[in-house]
Formats: structure tokens, C-alpha cells, sequence
């Protein structure tokens, strides 16, 4: 999922002071999860906003914020409220934000948060990048662990001198992702491959943005 | 003599290290310089150590030749992508350089720009292999080249670390990516070091003992504590504390030359890389205990 954090709300107070009357469009997937787009969120802003002399003329927790269409049909009854707001507050990821921006042509959007990663969830609102979206997986070769985002240098032949006993130089608190990919590859018994298989350069062209699929045409074939 | 054929002859070779400044004043530098001259057999520019921006290898290692020393150009990847690494190899080799020293450099957030985006477009083994790729007339993309490179290319290795099979399977990676020459991580205990050489021993490439002189007890427990892959034994430690405050550098300066002049009376290893790190001036000195000529 993508995971968000609250942007410090000075910093949004100070985004939207000329605004009057807001809307606020939360996400029930992974901003729900991380606890800055959910309806305890919303409700939170609401009090905020309305605390500071502001109107909040609707609010809604979107299915998918990042899904256009879907979100579209879903705002429909709510355009009255959308009518009387100048301001839309979007409390979910940067692409639910620009969401917004794709529907509502003649209104403020502000993110309400920072877009921060791709990760998992390893306990409740405990969050891990995993993933770094490069466009070409190498997963089959490092024993399903991903160097490219769990090695501050995305080094992809083994560890640095900066492994100490085991953890990485820039934090204690980091495992170096090529002693647990050297300790999985072992107890895979694919240590052979570990050893002879040496990782050619990425091809990073394919992670040159912006990116954009059509998954529909390709079915077509 | 190239530091090449020097390594080749079999002589024992001794390497050490000119940091370049942080600006534009080099006198103390090029005073530096003045002392390593005709005593070493090759000089390691290092390339914004520890990630602090400071001037660039290439115009350091090209001084140092102006300078009458042989310079070994310590290329990191963690400030420029694969153009911009293939592109200053070429300029290295137009400007005479003929050592380079293929590593992955510190992460930004232990330099003095830590808000600098890290690059590590491509790490040390590719690099070894591209550097590979221009002395045979080809561009990482097989592009021909106008005019190939002739580089000796080299690499670092930490016998220490720990766990050590990763670090192992790296080392033989890098030998066959082309990797000719070996500087390690300094190293404190030759026992252990021995262990290490019976490894290495199986590959045809020259191994630099690497040695950072110890100042202190207090150092040796800062090194022991914050440098990966550094391990100074106790006995070490309690040899610099029964030196005493004022005899605890002189102390270190005897373990330093002791352990070289063993390793090179046994013939463990090819030579020594001494990390002097603003000691340059001990350097002679030190060389002269070990028996040096």
C-alpha cells in the first residue's frame, strides 16, 4: 500500500487561509489503514478547520481515492456540498489528491498528507518499504528479498564495507538486506547461485517517468 | 616503474593515501605529497571520503603525478551515474592516470550534504566490469570507443567483516568483473589476516594489507565500536594503555611497522596500503621500523 503520514497542519492551515469552505475526501484503502484518511481522520480535520472560523460544507472516505472513475460516481451525491466549497482537502496519497485535481477543474486542492512509500504493513500501523516500483523486477534473483529498496544503495552483488556485524552503516537499526539475502539464499541451498550470478547494471529506463499503462490493450493481444 | 609492474616484480609495495582538501588551499597537500615522494610506490586519492564534499580525485590524482608520485584514482559510485563514471574514466586516462580504485563509496548520510540525492547507479563490481570494458575499446552499452583505456584496476576488500561470507563471495565477484589489485580494510590481527590470504591465495591478484595507525587505546575502542570491519584485539589495546598517554602514539607506530615487517618477512601478502589520515608525515618513520627500504 501506499503509505502516508499527516503533513504538520500549520503548514496546511497556512496552504488554505484564503479558503472558506471546505470539502474534506478522505480513502478507505491504504490512507484508512495508515490512520490519515479515515473517517476518525476526517472528523479530526473537521474540528480543526471549523476551529479556525472555516466552513466544512461536505466530507466523504472515497472506496479508492486513486481509482478516477469510481471516485467520480461516487461523489455525484454530493454536489450541492461541492457547489458550495472552495477548497478541497484531500487526506489521502498524492495520487488521491490528483484525483481531485482531474475532477474538480475549478477548485484548491491541498494534500493533507506526504505521500512517503510503497510498503507493508508488518503490524498495526507499523510500516516497511519494500518495493521501490523500479519498473523491473529482480526479486527471482535475490531470493525474494529486494535490494534495490532494502539497501540504502541499492547494491546488487552483495553487501558493502559498511556492514557491521550484520547491520547496515547508515542505521544499526537496518539489517543489511544482503546478509539476510545471503542467509535466505542459504537456507534455499541456492548459495551457488549467490555466488556465480553476477547482477548486471539496471536497465533504469524502466522507471523513466512519467509512467502510464494500458493493461486493456494488452488483453486485446 | 608503473605501480603495475612494481606489484608484478614481486616487490613488496607500499601504498598510501592523499585526501584532497575541502577548498582551494593544497599547500599542506602538496607538503604531504613532498613527503610520500620516492618513499612509496603509489599514492590512493580518495573521492569525497566518508560522502564530505571535497575536490575531486582526478585533479588530485593528476597533481600528485605532477608531484613526481604515482597516483591511484579512487573512483566511488556514489556521486555520478554510469556517463558521468565512464566519462572521468576517459579523462583520467587521457591526463595519464593509469590506477583506479573501483569502490562503492560511503552513503551520503555520513558525508556533510545529507540532504544530497545518492546515486549508486551502478556499484563496485560493475564498475570493475565497465572499467574492464573501456581497456578493451567498448562503453558499458558496446559502443565502440575512438581509443581504448589502459587501466589497472583495483578494489577494496574487508577480511574482517562480519559475517565474512558475504563479503568473500563479493571478493571473488570482483575478481572475475577484472579486479587485479586488493587493498583491505585496515587489519589489526595477522593471525586472522593469514586466514584470509588462504583464501585469496586461490585467485591471481595482488593483496595490499591495509593499516591505520592506532593513536590511542581510546581509538582503538572508537574503531572497534564504529568502523565496520574494523577489529583491533585487546592485547593491542592494552599495549597502547601500558604505553602511557605521551608514548601511546610512538606505540602504534611499532604495532604498525611490527606487523608489516611481519607480513612482509612471512610473505603473507604483496604489499601495504598504510591510511595515514593526517599522519603523513609518520609515514617514512614508520616505513623505516618495518625494515623498509
Amino acid at each position: 500500500m501506499i503509505i502516508t503520514k499527516k503533513r504538520d497542519l500549520k503548514d496546511l492551515m497556512e496552504n488554505v487561509k484564503n479558503y472558506r469552505s471546505f470539502f474534506l475526501l478522505g480513502c478507505s484503502e491504504c490512507a484508512t489503514l495508515c490512520g490519515t484518511g479515515g473517517e476518525p481522520e476526517l472528523k479530526a480535520m473537521k474540528e480543526a478547520l471549523e476551529a479556525e472560523g472555516k466552513a466544512v460544507a461536505g466530507t466523504f472516505v472515497a472506496k479508492t481515492g486513486c481509482q478516477v472513475l469510481g471516485t467520480k460516481v461516487e461523489l455525484k451525491p454530493f454536489k450541492e456540498a461541492m457547489d458550495k466549497t472552495d477548497c478541497i482537502i484531500v487526506m489521502s496519497c498524492g495520487a488521491g489528491t490528483q484525483t481531485a485535481v482531474d475532477l474538480y477543474e475549478d477548485k484548491a486542492v491541498f494534500p493533507a498528507n506526504d505521500s512517503l512509500f510503497l510498503g507493508n504493513m508488518t503490524r498495526l500501523q507499523f510500516f516497511d518499504e519494500r518495493c521501490s516500483l523500479c519498473g523491473k523486477c529482480i526479486l527471482d534473483k535475490t531470493g525474494g528479498i529486494c535490494p534495490i529498496t532494502a539497501c540504502p544503495k541499492g547494491l546488487l552483488n552483495g553487501p558493502c564495507g559498511g556492514c557491521k556485524d550484520g547491520y547496515c552503516e547508515i542505521s544499526p537499526d537496518i539489517k543489511c538486506a544482503w546478509v539476510r539475502i545471503y542467509e535466505r539464499m542459504k537456507k534455499l541451498d541456492k548459495l551457488q547461485e549467490f555466488c556465480e550470478v553476477t547482477i548486471e547494471a539496471k536497465d533504469w529506463s524502466a522507471s523513466q517517468k512519467p509512467r502510464a499503462l494500458t493493461a486493456r490493450e494488452e488483453k486485446k493481444k | 616503474m608503473s605501480f603495475k609492474d612494481i606489484l608484478n616484480s614481486g616487490k613488496f609495495v607500499v601504498t598510501a593515501e592523499v585526501g584532497p582538501p575541502k577548498g582551494t588551499d593544497i599547500k599542506e597537500m602538496l607538503h604531504h605529497m613532498e613527503i610520500l615522494k620516492g618513499k612509496v610506490d603509489a599514492v590512493n586519492v580518495t573521492d569525497n571520503q566518508s560522502a564530505v564534499m571535497r575536490i575531486c580525485s582526478m585533479a588530485v590524482s593528476r597533481t600528485a603525478m605532477e608531484h613526481g608520485l604515482e597516483p591511484i584514482f579512487q573512483m566511488t559510485c556514489r556521486d555520478r551515474n554510469r556517463i558521468g563514471l565512464q566519462s572521468d574514466l576517459l579523462g583520467a586516462s587521457i591526463l595519464g592516470i593509469k590506477n583506479v580504485l573501483c569502490m562503492t563509496g560511503d552513503h551520503v548520510s555520513a558525508g556533510d550534504h545529507k540532504g544530497a540525492k545518492p546515486v549508486y547507479d551502478v556499484e563496485s563490481v560493475q564498475l570493475l566490469k565497465i572499467v574492464d570494458g573501456l581497456n578493451n575499446g567498448k562503453d558499458m552499452s558496446g559502443n565502440e570507443l575512438k581509443g581504448s583505456t589502459d587501466f589497472f584496476q583495483g578494489a577494496v576488500v574487508t577480511p574482517e567483516a562480519n559475517p565474512i561470507e558475504p563479503q568473500l563471495i563479493k571478493f571473488e565477484k570482483k575478481i572475475r568483473a577484472g579486479a587485479k589489485f586488493f587493498q583491505t580494510q585496515a587489519i589489526y590481527d595477522i593471525e586472522k589476516f593469514k586466514d584470509f590470504m588462504k583464501h585469496a591465495r586461490k585467485f591471481p591478484v595482488k593483496i595490499l594489507a591495509g593499516f591505520v595507525v592506532l593513536k590511542s587505546a581510546g581509538m582503538a575502542n572508537f574503531l572497534n565500536n564504529n568502523v565496520p570491519g574494523i577489529r583491533v584485539p585487546q592485547v593491542l589495546i592494552d599495549e597502547l594503555k601500558a604505553a602511557g598517554k605521551e608514548k601511546a602514539l610512538d606505540t602504534g607506530m611499532n604495532i604498525t611497522a611490527r606487523h608489516i615487517k611481519q607480513l612482509k618477512e612471512e610473505k603473507i601478502c604483496d604489499g601495504v596500503h598504510i591510511m595515514a589520515i593526517g599522519m603523513e608525515d609518520k609515514v617514512p618513520e614508520i616505513m623505516e621500523r618495518a625494515g623498509l627500504p
